[in-house]
């Protein structure tokens, strides 16, 4: 694993290094995270995928600030989000941090274009019409920006979601199941969306998920178990994951067989 | 299902405890009221008890109209002729009759060591009573009985209150005049006075000074013992000389039709008081449903979960009424013992104010069941419509995600509301152009119906209205404002209701505010147009001494003091009060306006009527009017109809009339003008009238401009009692705003955490809060205050006769009701507002 260069602009947008996150005490005390290092890349679309209990969110959430890891240090975009106060995370989840939750995601009495400029407003700082713009265009809700949430489908309320996740041109987005409630359709399109403002927009995201399709939409798919990093897939497709799966399912089945590397190791 | 509705409440405890404080507010009133008309009205049965224990009583036979009550022998007079001294001799030695003491009871002021009248709370009456030796109610504790003009004793409490001492001198008015006195005896009479003063003086004393025409109100008969009271009565029937309007009565009799006029004269105050127990309770039902609907709301799913594992429609409704029921039971019960309490704290302030009650604070059965009942029932009733609605979930609902309903202002109930205000406006403006009769009563059905349409239209209001009323907000605090107006906006129902028990409390105070301030400007301009005496003497106990009147009179340079003497009279079987003036005072100490005939008239001895009297009656000038009194009756004839404002009086009669009908003792003097003669420095006059009165203690001299400012003191004196009232219903509009607000955070736990997630701080959301409770307390106010003020400004159209004459609307006060509506919107907030900031983002985020 290479050394962050000095070039702010080269290495990962955000890492984490032996994170351990402990839920409970004692008996029924639970490891979500068993000591995970990994580094996000700047101008990916990383997949974090698991099954149940594998500690995908809770990575996701120790990452963005919303859950306090209980050992381990977690640098976004340069900056030890482990050692920040509660109001410098909310600064932080307000400037350079988006987000996409699976679902209820939008404020229901605001319209699209007020949720979508919400985290600005937030931070009473203006509006950049040309970025607003592009990104309205590219999810493609022009001519939906005076409605309400309750009369946009699901799938367009995932992608104001995403319009706002990037309003404010975060330094990392994370989505967690952004198309749990998605038919395939409405999901390609929020897919694609994302991809596409990581390879045209040039954004980094890190996205929970669980299915295969949605992953393979992914730069990379970084396979979790048991609270560990077990593999890592580059360029994935459909396939690559659900095979990956396979052999991880297959893994876990066997409790005495040593962890199954898929693809790339998992160090470099 | 039941023990699902139990354990429902045990687990959201929280959540109901605001509902149960609502209905135990309520009901805390409810219990208060009947327990402190029963205090009350138990403290004048004793003292009915203990000074009315004659077997029998001897009383004028004629119905006639005497002075209003003065004191415990005096009730008993009442509206009788009163009867001769000498029956004392005529019944003594009627066989069996042990003891006869006569009723020599009147007012009287008694100075105490401070050199101010003493005078015990809540207006209660100061009064002398002769002694007599064999008197049994009153004992002499210390000291020793009066004997003679000069010697007093007074009663345990009074003494206590004078801050007197046995031996000290000091200076009593009695009869009107002014007398000093040495204090000899302390009386002990059988129970609490109730903060009456008592002055006792002997025989001979009262004698002179109550019964100067050798008359009495009442003779108390004491027979032997074991004597049946109706055979006393017999006995002295048969030995009452024939003729004379004197009748005997049983001591039974007399006690019981006194303590009749006792709860009459109480049941005014618990009227009074129930109201506000019933504008509370109806606040609280505002609560207590908006509580039930979110509760209905947030399980939703749960109630669908039932559903589909097959409970009946009727048995989720049954399920959230019990809980209704635990509620209503529970705040009601609670409320009870606060009720309770409150009287007991009341009783306690009342004896620091030198008024002591009766030390029983009554909690019978009746009271228990009234104030259970009725929380339990205002707790059912507003929660039946939301338990309609969570039966009718369907069962499918349990598998959705999302369950969004949005609730619209129904348009049933905005039409409906519609039709109230306008039939109750139309009523209004009837009432204002004077096209019906009964113009009150025309105009406060109107008033009700619009105050009640308003309730059911202001969800339909809601969004217009705060759209307007949070413009500021929006503008200048992006995008809080924005995001409270949202909050506000998006359930106009819950809003509406939620304000709606600001709007009743506010709408009170608004049209209380409006009429105190019509009424006191009214005053000034009446006593500005109407009184043209230099000066005005007037008593704190609402009677000037004659010795006063007559002594202001021989002051140098006074040109006239004319005492207007009141009383009560009999027209036909009416009540009718009745003022006694000297004639000539019309054109020199008052100008009033005459409809009809001349006032020249009253000298003739003809009677003046006021317009309104007279149009109900009937009367024009030249009818004759049958006037029965205390003294005799007298048939005169109208010489002129008036329309004084000054003169609230429907009876006008000149000095010989109103002596010829009223006897001496029952006439009160309320007041006395005084106009200086031609060339009389004027501020010389009033130092002299002021050394003048300043013996008696209670009197003071007021020119135009300060009799005007003491009315306008006493208007403002019911006013902050009305207000205290009144602040209750904001309490619990503030409950009522505290638990909305707890339960839609609740509710809104997910979109809560979104916001935080995407970067909104702890004190931004705290704002957002505070200004969407603001905003609903400003709504409320603003349409309270615009519906009590407006309906008030009617009034002086409407009771301009009644003396309200002039409209005043105090802008500024209802400007500081608005302030106070912030307030009460940034208190309220407090709490829901420190609940949302500490949600933890993460598991508000993932909140189900």
């Amino acid at each position: 694993m290479p050394e962050t260069a000095a070039d702010p602009t080269a290495g990962p947008i955000a890492s984490a290094r032996d994170l351990v996150k402990i839920y409970g005490k004692g008996e029924t005390a639970v490891r979500a995270l068993d000591g995970i290092s990994v580094d996000f890349g700047r101008g990916d679309l990383t997949a974090i995928m698991g099954p149940s209990g594998s500690g995908k969110s809770t990575l996701m959430h120790c990452m963005a600030g919303l859950d306090t890891p209980t050992s381990g240090t977690v640098v976004v975009d340069g900056d030890d989000v482990g050692r920040m106060k509660q109001s410098q995370l909310t600064r932080l989840r307000r400037t350079r941090l988006g987000f996409v939750f699976q679902a209820f995601n939008l404020i229901p009495t605001l319209t699209a274009e007020e949720n979508i400029t919400l985290p600005l407003d937030i931070a009473r700082r203006p509006v950049d019409r040309d970025w607003f713009d592009t990104v309205v265009d590219a999810v493609g809700l022009r001519d939906r920006l005076d409605h309400r949430p309750s009369e946009l489908s699901g799938g367009q309320q995932q992608r104001v979601a995403c319009a706002r996740a990037l309003a404010s041109r975060p330094a990392v987005v994370f989505a967690d199941e952004p198309t749990g409630n998605l038919d395939s359709r409405s999901s390609g399109e929020v897919l694609g969306f994302l991809r596409r403002s990581v390879d045209e927009l040039g954004q980094s995201v890190v996205m929970v998920t669980h299915d295969p399709t949605a992953a393979s939409y992914a730069h990379r798919v970084l396979f979790l178990a048991d609270g560990r990093l077990v593999a890592e897939l580059a360029d994935p497709t459909s396939e690559s994951v659900l095979d990956a799966l396979r052999d991880l399912g297959a893994g876990r089945a066997e409790r005495d067989a040593p962890p199954v590397a898929v693809g790339r190791r998992v160090s470099r | 299902m039941t023990r699902v509705a139990l354990r429902g409440i045990r687990s959201h405890l929280g959540r109901f405890l605001l509902s149960v404080l609502a209905v135990l507010l309520g009901v805390a009133f409810v219990a208060g009221t009947f327990s402190l008309r029963s205090m009350m009205s138990s403290t004048f049965s004793d003292i009915v008890e203990s000074s009315l224990t004659g077997d029998a009583y001897l009383r004028g036979s004629e119905v006639a109209a005497g002075a209003a009550p003065m004191g415990p022998g005096a009730e008993v007079a009442g509206d009788r002729n009163r009867i001769p001294l000498s029956l004392v001799q005529d019944v003594a030695d009627v066989d069996g009759v042990e003891t006869v003491i006569p009723d020599l009871t009147g007012p009287a002021v008694l100075v105490g060591a401070d050199g101010t009248a003493v005078a015990g709370g809540g207006g209660a009456p100061s009064f002398a009573i002769g002694l007599h030796p064999d008197e049994p109610a009153a004992i002499v504790v210390q000291g020793r009985a009066p004997s003679g003009p000069t010697e007093i004793a007074l009663e345990s409490a009074s003494l206590r209150a004078s801050g007197l001492a046995l031996g000290d001198t000091t200076t009593v008015v009695v009869a009107g005049a002014l007398v000093e006195v040495e204090v000899v005896g302390e009386v002990a009479f059988g129970a609490p006075v109730a903060g009456a003063t008592i002055v006792f003086l002997d025989v001979a004393t009262a004698t002179t000074a109550y019964a100067p025409d050798g008359r009495v109100a009442t003779i108390a008969v004491y027979a032997s013992e074991g004597l049946d009271e109706t055979e006393v009565v017999e006995r002295l029937t048969a030995a009452l000389p024939g003729g004379s309007s004197v009748e005997a009565a049983t001591g039974a009799a007399l006690r019981a039709e006194t303590q009749e006029q006792i709860q009459s004269a109480l049941g005014f105050v618990s009227t009074f008081l129930l109201v506000f127990a019933g504008i509370s309770l109806f606040v609280g039902a505002f609560i207590i449903s908006n509580t039930f609907q979110m509760l209905v709301r947030q399980r939703q799913r749960e109630f669908a979960m039932l559903r589909a594992i097959g409970a009946s429609p009727r048995q989720v409704f049954t399920s959230i009424l019990v809980q209704a029921g635990v509620v209503g039971v529970l705040g009601s019960v609670l409320g009870v013992g606060a009720g309770v309490g409150l009287v007991a704290a009341l009783r306690v302030v009342f004896a620091q104010m030198g008024m002591e009650l009766s030390g029983r604070i009554p909690l019978d059965g009746y009271t228990v069941l009234v104030s259970v009942v009725t929380g339990t029932v205002v707790s059912l009733v507003a929660a039946a419509v939301p338990s309609r609605r969570a039966a009718l979930t369907p069962p499918v609902e349990a598998m959705r995600d999302d369950v969004v309903v949005h609730d619209r202002a129904s348009t049933l109930r905005a039409a409906l509301g519609g039709v109230l205000v306008a039939g109750g406006l139309a009523a209004v403006g009837m009432a204002v152009a004077d096209r019906v009769d009964e113009r009150g009563t025309v105009l406060g059905l109107g008033a009700a119906a619009v105050v009640l349409g308003v309730l059911l239209l202001a969800p339909t209001v809601v969004p217009a209205a705060l759209g307007v009323l949070a413009a500021p907000a929006v503008a200048l605090l992006r995008p809080l404002g924005g995001l409270a107006r949202g909050n506000v906006t998006r359930n106009p129902k819950r809003t509406a209701s939620t304000a709606g028990a600001l709007m009743i409390g506010m709408a009170l105070v608004g049209a209380a505010s409006v009429l105190a301030a019509s009424t006191e400007a009214s005053t000034r301009s009446i006593v500005d147009e109407e009184a043209t005496a230099d000066y005005l003497l007037q008593s704190a106990t609402g009677q000037v001494p004659g010795g006063l009147a007559q002594e202001v009179a021989d002051l140098p340079g006074v040109q006239r003091a004319d005492a207007l003497h009141f009383s009560v009279v009999l027209v036909g079987e009416d009540q009718v009060l009745a003022l006694g003036v000297d004639p000539a005072i019309f054109g020199t100490s008052l100008e009033i306006n005459v409809v009809d005939g001349s006032l020249d008239r009253l000298a003739q001895g003809e009677l003046a009527v006021q317009k309104a009297e007279a149009e109900s009656r009937g009367w024009v000038v030249g009818d004759t009017v049958d006037l029965r009194g205390s003294e005799g009756r007298r048939t005169a004839t109208i010489g002129v109809v008036v329309d004084s404002r000054a003169l609230g009086v429907p009876l006008i009669l000149p000095d010989e009339v109103f002596t010829a009908v009223v006897a001496a003792p029952d006439a009160a003097i309320d007041s006395v003008f005084v106009v200086a003669a031609p060339g009389t420095d004027l501020e010389t006059l009033r130092e002299d009238l002021t050394a003048a009165a300043r013996p008696y203690v209670v009197v003071s001299v007021m020119d135009a401009e300060q009799f005007a400012d003491r009315i306008a003191d006493q208007v403002n004196q019911i006013l902050v009692i009305l207000y205290a009232l009144l602040g209750l219903s904001i309490v619990i509009a503030v409950l009522g705003i505290v638990n909305t607000l707890a339960l839609s955070i609740a509710e809104r736990t997910r979109e809560i955490g979104l916001l935080r997630a995407v970067g909104l701080g702890r004190t931004q959301l705290a704002s957002v809060v505070t200004i969407e409770s603001v905003l609903t307390a400003v709504f409320g106010t603003v349409l309270g205050v615009v519906v009590g003020a407006g309906l008030a400004s009617t009034l002086p159209t409407v009771f301009a006769d009644e003396g309200l004459s002039v409209l005043v609307v105090p802008w500024t006060q209802l400007g500081v009701f608005l302030g106070l509506a912030v307030l009460v919107g940034g208190v309220a907030a407090v709490w829901p507002a420190i609940r949302a900031a500490r949600m933890d983002v993460l598991e508000a985020v993932s909140y189900e």
